[in-house]
């Protein structure tokens, strides 16, 4: 067997298991958060930041965490 | 090349600890805006160094999105559908002087798809009312006649001269003043609202 095409297909496979890896941890990370952005009066496909490596998930949350939300915030003589 | 593999190490460390950083202050922040105390938001982030890994912090973040937030219950509490413990007023002083409730009543005022226009007074002798996009059947159903409004769509809920809105979750959505409103959120007090939205229906709220 070629070893260049070997290499190729061992590549190959190796990009694939690591996609899908990616996609099931952002899933594992959307459905939460698609509520969580629900609840605090976003659009729930906010949450497919997710699928953007490394940075996706800091986006979603600077979102959430600095600015007002649409679904009413607890008052903060309540926190 | 070991000094290239060492300050990459570095790099990444840092960079590690700048998104730990981030994440430990937006964590404190989002938590703290659903009316539970910011440390635990942090404390969930900061569990990411520690032996348990990336796995309870996880679990922690379904049980956030799923669980009953404090926030929520304030909601019902000022439109009154709790009753917490109150506190006794002090007996060594005198009552404070009653304010004239205002009594008079609500008027939703709109314009339909359709080109007629919808006006719903609610008078507050019932508790709670149904809008419904069907014809009302019964003293408690307010019609909105449009397609676009659910069968039924939202609860209207008056008292002690307040009146308050809840969405049921049918298709098309609901808004107050602009933001929408979910199931999940609960009766919201729209006393101080100027409009809102059944589906493609925008009504506005004033004082009959």
């Amino acid at each position: 067997m070629d070893p260049i095409a070997w290499l190729l297909g061992l590549g190959s496979l190796l990009m694939f298991g690591i996609v899908v890896v990616h996609l099931l941890t952002a899933l594992v990370l959307i459905i939460p958060t698609w509520r969580i952005c629900m609840r605090a009066g976003f659009s729930g496909a906010l949450s497919l930041f997710h699928l953007v490596p490394l940075i996706g998930p800091f986006i979603v949350m600077a979102v959430l965490a600095f600015s007002d939300w649409p679904g009413g915030e607890a008052s903060p003589g309540k926190r | 090349m070991g000094v290239e593999i060492l300050s990459l190490l570095g790099l990444s460390s840092v960079f590690g600890l700048i998104g730990l950083v981030l994440a430990g202050w937006m964590a404190w922040r989002i938590v703290e805006k659903t009316g539970l105390p910011g440390w635990a938001g942090l404390s969930a982030i900061l569990l990411t160094l520690t032996g348990v890994g990336t796995i309870v912090p996880l679990i922690l973040l379904w049980v956030f999105a799923f669980m009953r937030w404090p926030r929520d219950e304030m909601a019902g509490v000022a439109l009154g559908t709790s009753s917490p413990a109150r506190p006794a007023s002090p007996s060594a002083l005198p009552p404070p002087p009653a304010a004239v409730a205002d009594r008079r009543a609500w008027r939703l005022s709109g314009s339909l798809s359709s080109g007629g226009t919808v006006t719903l007074t609610v008078d507050g002798s019932v508790p709670a009312y149904l809008l419904t996009g069907a014809a009302a059947a019964q003293a408690n159903e307010l019609s909105v006649p449009d397609p676009s409004v659910g069968q039924p769509h939202a609860r209207l809920l008056s008292a002690a001269g307040r009146l308050g809105l809840e969405d049921l979750g049918t298709a098309g959505s609901t808004f107050i003043d602009g933001a929408r409103l979910l199931p999940e959120h609960g009766p919201r007090d729209i006393s101080a609202a100027r409009a809102i939205r059944l589906g493609s229906v925008e009504l506005a709220l004033s004082r009959a």
